[in-house]
């Protein structure tokens, strides 16, 4: 009986039950990564891409059948966000759909399509909401000096109140810049002084001025934040982005590998921008200047269809504007890597609205109440979910009589709702994941014509069309070579010789529909065999006999 | 017993004959019989360079000693001598100038030239009372080389004199899927990429009839009578193109932490910041030795003393007052080095983003240069114009070089280009200097590097005065002074606190409170109420002092520390 247990454990098919009910730790992921490559029948393939200074393994997951660097591939990650346990498991889950559909046109999607997925790029960050301490934590294991005073991790949070969690704490001040929301006083709010307002409250995060430097935890244990540590708009100097761009070892891992794969054409984030719900819009002005910082005109159109295509696949509405935030993953994916990237949260609190009937309804005279926060505790509350500490009274060493209370919305459970609320998002964004994958460019050899001239000499005339629905090379990408060109190659038998034509013809891009005639004059009879393609469009083969 | 004996061989087989002190006489300003003989006149290999280390550390251990700051990509080592008077102070508390060679493969000899400075400071440090001094207050890390692969591969393998530039990673330049799969071709197995030419009709040049190895442009209303078909090559792979996909490229001088821009905005950029191992550990190094205030990086050629920005889009990050300090040095350098001309990138040379001296000054606070060395006034000491430029090398080349550096055309028979000829420039010609010239430019730029090396910080506790307040307490003011030019923190390290600050305390007595004078006169103070027996000081400024004070409950033994990460560890006892 215990060898029984025992074998399951090594061949990787145990899966705790509980693992369903909450969200699952580094440990319970990477076993339930490796049961998924053990049961897929040779159509998953995981490793470690390197560890992080934490110890942690970097997942990298790859789906498809065949010779999966040959074919068309999206990149999915996840985690770029340590808080965001979501991410991790929407990406989990979709590996898992993906291996388990019995779909013959999933099937034939994966013979020709490959999907890398990186669940976790912060499971440093990651393990803190499982620690006895639970605070939302963004940085890695790389002890940092955040606030650069020359000491490191000097002001921590303390949890005041000793409910494991941090929340925030507010002090009656007459100095202070916040009030009470008025639709609801749990709620803080910055009291507007243009509309003659003023505050009675200081509000910090939960802890003590350890360093006695007149900021709370301004700098407590967490290192470099991957989402703010990337090559784009990099925040120099500001907590958690490092001391140069892409200086950790997980964001090198990631960059390395995905230059290494010219096959990825597109960039898929599960982290806190979107633009899928709301694509980014072409602005000239930022593409202009030697250093663009805009999407480009005919990307932003593919933006524009590919929201369109989430939008049909991922059902849920009013999903709060979440633009891109300096050096992050999304930006990189776009600007830097050059292919279409694109970024959902997964999930997002939906709009609350109360019944007609309710005392909400029939007393509601306060427009502010269009307040995130009040959307969010009103619709956490009507779904019987506890997500906020109530305000307490504590006495706190920096503030002697003074009234301090600690409270608020406890940590993660913005951005990550119960676990039950996974399975819907996972099956909409696999659904959007595949349209994504089907509208990949694609080549087609069409119209092939091979005329006998005289004396030996055969024109060889073929179009090249791409029948996908994206561009072959995404507009940023045209001058990039990390990005593959459109070669065809002519290659010839040994009686054979080239008499017109180039042997390697390059075409710069190809939009969905365009095409381009080549043509040879070859000398020679026998078979000769035509090439074309590039790693992110897949390569096409011909044989002619001549 | 037996590792002594092991030791000794070790030693013995590295170590180098004088030559016998009968024989020579000193001349001014050199070593007169040097421990390690080393002949300036020519280039060396990455063993050459692991050699002339080893025997600069063996024979001035007290001086000088070797590490490696890691693995080139195709694993060779990257040599650091550490440079100091290791007897007095500890090296890691002394302001640190950190110099480097070579990132372009092909600008070898910026390596012979760092190699010269640490020879030269330490074969001269017996006989010149000024080495001495700097070498007691100050540490040199000089690092020869930051590409040894392709520094041999530019040595050993064909090139011209501008490849490969690069390192040796390979890179798909021509984005066809396949990699270095039509570089040069050494058509005439001289060792030597030269260039191709081609009599023709339509061509627009001639052979110069007073020197027929030069090719020189046909007058306007002239008929021409050769083609330039580029570098020797051929269309290895067929696609219509020559020598578009060799070694490397991407350029090691773009991969640096400061404003980096990937490739199609900034050519020759690789993967991201940092992405290139050599360029790592010269990182790890500088990150692990923040005493680092100074850096100079030798290139070749044109001989510019070139400080940032690099790109137009960086401009603000240089202001006036460093600016100031920027300009004091790099005059002087115009000075040092007749024919070199200070410059700023962006303005005077081109708009430039990740550069090694970008990192240095926009990520790290240190003022630093980059030499390109070398340049085509010490053809015959005089400026020249870009027309006769060309005339001009190949005059130095027969009157000087006795015709040694260029390649006569010879016919060659090219499979794609049918009768050709071949010839030209050789690669260690026209960027690297000429052999009997490279000692006195290395001395002249390694002067340029101890001038701003010594104007480093130098902080001393200057003065310490006490005045009774009674009740038993004393108020102690201590003025510690910077004698050189650079503050301990450049603006741009203050404008991001990128270093500490100076830490400037009261050791052995009882402190009430601690306070920065603002003006000693008006008494105007600035109190640090947390910690006051150790004040934090944003910056001690060059040529100038801070003034500090402490209100102490006794006032016998005291001792006042000043704890700078790029001015050093001084203290003063009561």
């Amino acid at each position: 009986m215990r060898k029984y247990y025992l074998s399951l454990l090594v061949l990787g098919l145990w899966v705790p039950l509980a693992s369903a009910q909450e969200y699952q730790t580094q440990t319970q992921l990477s076993q339930k990564l490796k049961s998924l490559e053990s049961a897929s029948g040779g159509m998953a393939k995981l490793q470690s891409i390197t560890k992080t200074i934490g110890g942690k393994d970097i997942w990298l997951m790859e789906i498809g059948s065949g010779d999966r660097s040959a074919h068309p591939a999206i990149a999915v990650v996840g985690g770029v966000e340590g808080a965001h346990l979501f991410s991790q498991e929407l990406a989990v889950a979709f590996i898992e759909k993906m291996l388990t559909s019995k779909s013959d046109s999933i099937k034939t999607l994966l013979s020709t399509t490959t999907f890398y997925v990186f669940p976790n790029m912060s499971p440093d960050a990651s393990e803190q909401y499982f620690s006895a301490l639970k605070y939302e934590r963004s940085g890695n294991a790389s002890a940092t000096d955040d606030d650069r005073d020359g000491k490191v991790n000097e002001d921590p949070f303390e949890d005041l109140n000793g409910d494991g969690l941090i929340t925030m704490m507010r002090i009656e001040d007459p100095t202070g810049k916040w009030k009470t929301h008025p639709a609801d006083t749990r709620i803080m709010v910055q009291a507007n002084a243009e509309k003659g307002e003023h505050g009675d409250y200081l509000l910090y995060t939960e802890g003590i001025d350890n360093d006695k430097d007149g900021a709370f935890n301004e700098d407590g244990e967490g290192g470099i934040h991957f989402n703010k540590s990337l090559s784009f708009d990099f925040p120099y100097f500001t907590p958690g982005a490092g001391e140069h761009p892409v200086s950790e070892l997980e964001n090198r891992a990631l960059l390395d590998l995905l230059y290494d794969k010219p096959n990825i054409f597109s960039v898929v984030t599960f982290g806190p921008a979107n633009n899928l719900s709301e694509p980014w819009k072409f602005d000239r002005s930022k593409t202009t200047m030697r250093v663009i910082t805009g999407i480009l005109e005919n990307d932003a159109k593919v933006n524009k269809f590919v929201s369109d295509l989430y939008k049909k696949s991922v059902t849920a509405k009013d999903a709060p504007s979440s633009l891109p935030t300096k050096g992050d993953f999304v930006q990189w994916g776009y600007f830097h890597y050059a292919r279409f990237s694109f970024s959902t949260p997964g999930w997002w609190v939906p709009k609350f609205e109360a019944s007609k009937d309710s005392t909400l309804t029939k007393n509601n005279t306060n427009k502010d109440d269009k307040n995130s926060d009040v959307n969010f505790i009103r619709w956490a509350e009507k779904e019987g979910l506890d997500v906020f500490v109530p305000w307490k009274k504590i006495i706190h060493p920096d503030f002697p009589g003074k009234t301090v209370e600690v409270g608020g919305f406890k940590p993660f459970v913005r951005t990550n709702p119960p676990v039950k609320y996974i399975e819907k998002a996972a099956t909409d964004h696999t659904k959007f994941l595949v349209m994504l994958a089907q509208a990949k460019p694609e080549l087609d050899l069409v119209g092939l014509k091979t005329e006998s001239l005289e004396n030996g000499i055969s024109r060889i005339t073929l179009t090249v069309l791409n029948k996908g629905q994206l561009p072959a090379i995404a507009e940023v990408g045209a001058s990039n070579y990390w990005v593959k060109l459109i070669t065809v190659a002519l290659n010839l038998g040994k009686d054979q010789a080239l008499v017109g034509g180039r042997k390697i013809i390059t075409i710069n891009n190809l939009q969905p529909g365009e095409s381009t005639e080549v043509s040879w004059l070859v000398k020679g009879k026998g078979i000769a065999t035509i090439e074309a393609g590039a790693a992110q469009t897949g390569i096409k083969k011909l044989n002619i006999t001549l | 017993m037996n590792k002594l004996i092991i030791c000794f061989f070790l030693l013995a087989g590295i170590t180098t004959q004088a030559q016998d002190a009968n024989g020579v006489f000193r001349a001014a300003g050199s070593p007169e019989n040097p421990k390690v003989p080393i002949s300036w006149n020519r280039y060396y290999t990455h063993d050459g360079i692991t050699d002339i280390c080893k025997k600069i550390a063996a024979a001035h251990p007290d001086l000088a000693k070797l590490e490696s700051i890691g693995k080139s990509y195709q694993g060779r080592e990257m040599w650091v001598l550490t440079i100091t008077d290791f007897k007095k102070g500890k090296a890691e508390e002394k302001p640190g100038f950190y110099l480097d060679g070579n990132i372009h493969s092909n600008e070898i000899q910026g390596a012979e030239m760092a190699l010269y400075t640490a020879w030269y400071l330490t074969e001269t440090f017996k006989d010149i009372t000024f080495i001495q001094e700097l070498l007691a207050d100050r540490v040199f890390y000089i690092v020869p080389t930051i590409n040894p692969d392709a520094r041999d591969y530019f040595m050993k393998s064909p090139n011209t004199p501008h490849s490969p530039r690069s390192g040796m990673i390979p890179v798909d330049n021509d984005r066809d899927g396949k990699i270095n799969e039509d570089g040069f071709d050494d058509l005439d197995k001289d060792g030597n990429i030269t260039q191709m030419i081609r009599k023709s009709v339509t061509g627009r040049f001639k052979k110069d009839p007073n020197d027929s190895r030069r090719l020189i442009r046909a007058k306007t209303d002239e008929l021409g009578e050769y083609e330039v078909l580029g570098y020797e090559g051929i269309d290895s792979d067929g696609d219509g193109r020559v020598n578009e996909d060799g070694e490397g490229y991407y350029d090691p001088n773009r991969d640096w932490g400061w404003k980096w821009q990937p490739n199609p905005i900034q050519n020759g950029a690789y993967k991201y910041p940092f992405s290139l191992p050599e360029n790592r550990n010269v990182r790890d190094f500088v990150m692990a030795h923040p005493n680092i205030a100074g850096a100079q990086s030798f290139h070749n050629n044109g001989g510019m003393i070139l400080r940032g920005p690099g790109a137009e889009e960086d401009a603000s990050t240089y202001n006036a007052e460093d600016s100031r300090i920027y300009d004091a040095i790099g005059k002087k350098g115009e000075l040092l080095i007749p024919g070199y001309r200070y410059m700023i990138v962006y303005k005077d040379l081109y708009s430039v983003f990740g550069g090694e001296l970008d990192w240095f000054y926009g990520g790290r606070g240190v003022y630093t240069f980059t030499n390109e060395l070398f340049t085509s006034y010490m053809y015959f000491n005089k400026k020249s114009s870009w027309e006769d430029g060309q005339e001009e090398v190949y005059e130095f080349n027969n009157d000087l070089l006795f015709g040694d550096a260029i390649v006569p055309w010879k016919e060659y028979d090219h499979p794609q280009y049918g009768k050709i000829e071949i010839g030209g420039v050789k690669k260690n010609f026209t960027r690297a200097d000429p052999g009997f010239l490279l000692e006195s430019d290395a001395h002249r730029n390694m002067s340029f590097v101890i001038y701003h090396a010594y104007h480093m910080p130098k902080l001393s506790v200057d003065n310490i005065s006490e005045k009774n307040l009674g009740n038993g307490l004393t108020e102690v003011t201590a003025v510690v002074k910077n004698e050189r030019m650079m503050p301990t923190h450049s603006s741009q390290d203050l404008k991001y606190n990128i270093e500490r600050p100076d830490y400037i305390s009261i050791q052995g007595a009882s402190v009430v409170a601690g306070m920065v004078v603002e003006n000693r006169d008006l008494n105007i103070t600035n109190e640090q109420k947390n910690n006051p027996a150790v004040l934090a000081v944003k910056s001690i400024p060059g040529l100038d002092a801070v003034t500090v004070r402490w209100i102490i409950k006794s006032s016998k033994n005291y001792t006042i520390k000043v704890d700078s990460r790029k001015g050093g560890v001084v203290s003063k006892q009561k």
